[in-house]
């Protein structure tokens, strides 16, 4: 950390201040490539042909007539990727749970039963439609306490491990077992801290209720997609995701090859928003279909495919009880949360884990007690959408906080000032808060938005006020477990960043140039990045990590810090000086005591390079999430240290509910939001602002409908998403707190908000209507509804 | 399949194509002419990522029928820029940071450009309506707009 703050300034060049994004001009051009651009040549095109049914066994599979069709090359089905497994969430008591082709049963529709690769997309198309698949459909269930009841067909009998899981990959020294499942309950999480009888004994106000959110999508704008090339033992692979290293990771294994014979290659995403983490079936079958022709393939999946067969955000249910004593001190919850996770695991056992983990840095709760089930239903599979639990368990706490504050005669405020956590505090599992401007938070987003004069003020006549509260980890322990970064200086004084922090719109190339430019002393301009290759580039936390900033920008920091002390060796004997005096700013290095001493970055490097045959400048980094932990937290019990810093964040919301027609219009977002240090204010407004659009539609439109498994609106014309009439004034506070382990004092900003936003606008809709909504989201009928005293 | 042909000017460049009946000028775009800046979000119109101007009006490109543009003047993405020289829409979504991810900006800026043209002083509710076909999901728009409304002093300065 010394290195770090050598360079002591008052003033940044480049670091703090709205650089415009070093992408931007290849985005307003039409210039940048996304991996659905990627055409190569003698390229074929797959389709997958997918369950119709939830819940069914398949009796027969006949491909006859397919392939007879001119320009099909291959045809694939179960048999052929017998035993293939896949699955985000991996240990060795909770075996990979999902194939890439249905063998023997479908368990959701949309599921990849066959697929064809052809000589053009609309060949492909024809030639599945061909492809004659008999079921036998099954007994489905689709609600999760509906699943866990004893009676409820089983969707997973015992889960068979594939392999060594990838925590023994990874060093965990514990062999995998087959996975029973009960009651299709796919994971338990359940801890206990304090003794929480005696905490509701000692309250004087308790509250329980039961709150219940939507299924959402991500609604990236670019569909997924894949482009495949299978050569020589080798494989590349253009994809639309988040990170290359979980997706290298699972094609190697899936597809028998060492991790080096995996390319995943840059391309610009649009947009993931955590949608895009998993492997997928077709990235899987579009390496298989090349491995099978020689030829790359190409699949992109419709819009519909998108909805139905990628993944969605997890709808929970939390039953939540909660005791404070008169003055507003919580003395104890009680929260038992129902995650339905879909057909196959996907990320279910870590939402569970993360509805708890992201909010036990929020308040101090002295006896808590929390218990957590991801369910296995007959509906598509769930991952992470920004905030991964949080949105859900804020929509609950933040309500039923301001339900027991109402009781106990406090305003929403105040109750908060007096739980809220603060700099130093020692979570239950050891993670340490060396920032927190939460407190800061609250209190700036209360007063900009003078939510205190107006809140109760319309109750019940349709304007309202509400605020929330929210944290994020800043990456946390899980592979590849940090970061390294490489930063190398050319003969002109330039540098080129090498990072495998990907970039899907968040701005991270932009922040890795700003960052090196600032540490180097150079103009941004002679900086350039290659981001996301998982040949070229050294290992980084896959973004969806939320280590970003936190961990993939701290090594690339330290890299950049690394390469100038090098330059200030050589700088130092050309100038005759030593070293500890030099600076560099301007594309000069030159003697703090003695300014007059000075050259050109340029200079400095063309010496080092003649001076020594050829061997270039290479300044190398390393950070990991949190010192002296090696594995992410146990998913069954919550111990272990998860992450290295927490971001924090308070919305302030307003809203206007007309009682005639039910619509709710919010007026103003404001989030003040503590991301340490925000080193492009732009880019964090960006994010803040996306996370306020995006949450306002989880309350008030977004809606995935499904009906025994199958979307009724997997479209953008019926699953409604904010348009820019819908858009309300936002505003974002910068709270600065300096995180001593950030990059320049940064952490996490892309996808705490959210959860803020939605409770803030839930307390609000509270506040307008006088109504509590416990149910997402609040559409105009349930408030009409509400307001007429129906159910 | 019936076979047509088809003459279109895109960019000011004059092709003559011969297109299938069910080819839409999407396809035509991006496949046939290589224009991947038009993007393809959802196939039916509903995002406005692949928005082009058909003889000076915003259209859903997968929603026009290539032998439905015979005859006409398209302007993709790009053909916005001229001479090297960033359009001062495209310059402001820069500067405002109207972008992140950049899928919907192509079509995005199609809309805005349309509505700049003809509309020399429009107002935040028209701004908002204009690109009210044109989807995106990063942003929450607000820097979209504020884009706009700057590009719309650039070009009464010009």
């Amino acid at each position: 950390m010394q290195e770090i703050l050598r360079k002591k300034k008052t003033e940044y060049r480049y670091v703090g201040k709205p650089v415009r994004r070093v992408d931007g001009y290849k985005k307003v051009t039409g210039r940048a490539v996304y991996t659905v651009d990627v055409d190569l040549p003698g390229m074929l095109h797959g389709k997958i042909l997918r369950s119709p049914h939830p819940h069914a066994i398949i009796k027969s599979i006949d491909t006859s007539k397919a392939e007879r069709l001119p320009g099909v090359k291959a045809i694939i089905t179960g048999k052929d990727t017998e035993g293939v497994r896949f699955g985000f969430v991996e240990t060795p008591h909770m075996p990979a749970d999902m194939p890439p082709l249905a063998e023997d049963r479908v368990r959701y529709v949309g599921e990849a039963v066959a697929a064809v690769a052809a000589t053009s997309e609309k060949v492909a198309v024809k030639a599945i439609n061909l492809i004659e698949v008999e079921y036998e459909p099954l007994k489905a269930v689709f609600h999760p306490e509906e699943a866990m009841k004893p009676e409820a067909p089983a969707i997973h009998d015992v889960i068979y491990p594939s392999g060594r899981s990838f925590w023994q990959e990874w060093g965990v020294e514990r062999d995998s077992t087959p996975q029973k499942v009960e009651r299709n309950i796919a994971s338990t999480l359940k801890l206990e801290i304090g003794d929480v009888e005696e905490g509701f004994g000692n309250a004087d106000h308790v509250k329980e209720g039961r709150f219940e959110t939507n299924v959402t999508a991500h609604g990236a704008l670019e569909p997924h997609g894949a482009v495949a090339r299978y050569s020589e033992g080798r494989l590349d692979v253009w994809l639309s995701h988040m990170g290359p290293y979980m997706k290298r990771y699972w094609l190697a294994r899936t597809m028998g090859l060492p991790e080096s014979h995996v390319r995943v290659r840059p391309a610009f995403v649009g947009g993931a928003f955590g949608g895009k983490i998993d492997l997928f079936d077709y990235e899987y079958i579009a390496s298989h279909l090349s491995r099978l022709t020689g030829r790359p393939v190409k699949i992109v999946l419709t819009r519909r495919e998108v909805f139905q067969a990628t993944r969605l955000r997890h709808p929970m249910i939390f039953y939540i009880k909660t005791g404070v004593k008169k003055d507003g001190r919580i003395t104890a919850m009680d929260i038992k949360a129902i995650d339905d996770t879909g057909a196959y695991r996907g990320t279910g056992p870590v939402v569970v884990y993360l509805a708890h983990a992201f909010s036990i840095p929020i308040y101090r709760i002295p006896n808590l007690r929390y218990t957590g089930y991801a369910v296995y239903t007959n509906n598509p599979v769930r991952v992470a959408m920004r905030g991964h639990g949080a949105p859900q368990a804020r929509f609950a706490v933040e309500q039923q906080i301001d339900e027991i504050a109402e009781e106990a005669g406090l305003d929403p405020y105040e109750i908060r000032m007096i739980n809220a956590r603060e700099r130093g505090d020692v979570l239950p599992n050891g993670d340490v808060l060396n920032s927190c401007g939460l407190k800061e938070a609250l209190t700036r987003a209360v007063e900009d938005g003078k939510f205190l004069q107006k809140y109760g003020k319309h109750r019940g006549k349709g304007r309202g006020v509400g605020i929330g509260l929210t944290s994020m980890f800043s990456g946390a322990q899980f592979y590849p477990f940090g970061a390294t970064g490489v930063v190398l200086l050319h003969d002109d004084g330039g540098a080129t960043v090498f990072t495998g922090a990907i970039e899907f719109g968040q701005g991270s190339d932009t922040m890795m140039c700003q960052i090196v430019a600032e540490e180097l002393g150079i103009d941004m301009e002679r900086v350039s990045i290659l981001s996301g290759d998982s040949e070229l580039c050294p290992i980084a936390l896959d973004n969806w990590l939320s280590g970003g900033t936190f961990v993939n920008g701290r090594a690339v920091q330290l890299a950049a810090i690394d390469a100038r002390n090098k330059l200030f060796e050589y700088a130092a004997e050309l100038l005759g000086v030593s070293r500890d005096e030099l600076q560099a700013e301007d594309n000069v290095i030159y003697s703090a005591d003695n300014p007059s001493k000075r050259i050109p970055h340029e200079k400095v490097v063309k010496y080092a390079i003649h001076r020594n045959r050829g061997q270039q400048i290479v300044g190398v980094g390393h950070a990991t999430p949190v010192e002296g932990a090696y594995w992410y937290p146990s998913l069954t019990t919550g111990k272990g240290r998860f992450t290295g810093a927490y971001s924090f964040s308070a919305t302030f919301a307003e809203v206007e509910v007309d009682f005639e027609t039910g619509v709710v219009k919010v007026v103003r977002i404001i989030n003040a939001h503590d991301c340490g240090y925000p080193i492009n204010p732009v880019l964090v407004e960006g994010q803040a602002e996306g996370q306020g659009y995006m949450g306002m539609g989880q309350v008030l439109f977004e809606e995935v409908i499904e009906e025994k498994g199958t979307i009724l609106n997997p479209n953008f014309l019926d699953y409604l998403m904010p348009t820019s009439i819908d858009v309300p004034e936002m505003k974002t506070i910068h709270i600065e707190t300096h995180d001593p382990n950030g990059p320049f004092g940064g952490k996490e900003v892309g996808e705490g908000v959210i959860a803020g936003v939605v409770s803030a606008i839930a307390n609000a809709i509270y506040d307008a209507t006088g109504v509590r909504f416990r149910k997402l989201p609040i559409l105009p009928s349930d408030i009409l509804d509400a307001l007429e005293g129906r159910e | 399949m019936k076979e047509h042909s088809v003459e279109i000017v895109v960019n000011g460049e004059r092709h003559h194509l011969t297109v299938g009946s069910e080819m839409t000028l999407l396809e035509v775009l991006r496949d046939r002419l290589g224009l991947k800046g038009v993007k393809e979000g959802c196939s039916k119109g509903e995002c406005g990522a692949c928005t082009v101007l058909v003889d000076g009006r915003p259209v859903n490109s997968c929603l026009l029928l290539a032998v439905e543009a015979d005859g006409k003047e398209i302007i993709t993405i790009e053909g916005v820029e001229r001479d090297g020289q960033l359009n001062p829409i495209q310059e402001e979504f820069i500067e405002h940071g109207a972008v992140q991810c950049g899928f919907c900006t192509p079509g995005m800026i199609i809309s805005a450009k349309y509505l700049i043209e003809n509309n020399p002083d429009p107002s935040e509710e028209e701004i908002r309506e204009a690109i009210s076909g044109n989807l995106c999901r990063c942003t929450g728009y607000v820097r979209i707009i504020s884009a706009i409304k700057s590009a719309v002093d650039k070009y009464s300065m010009r």
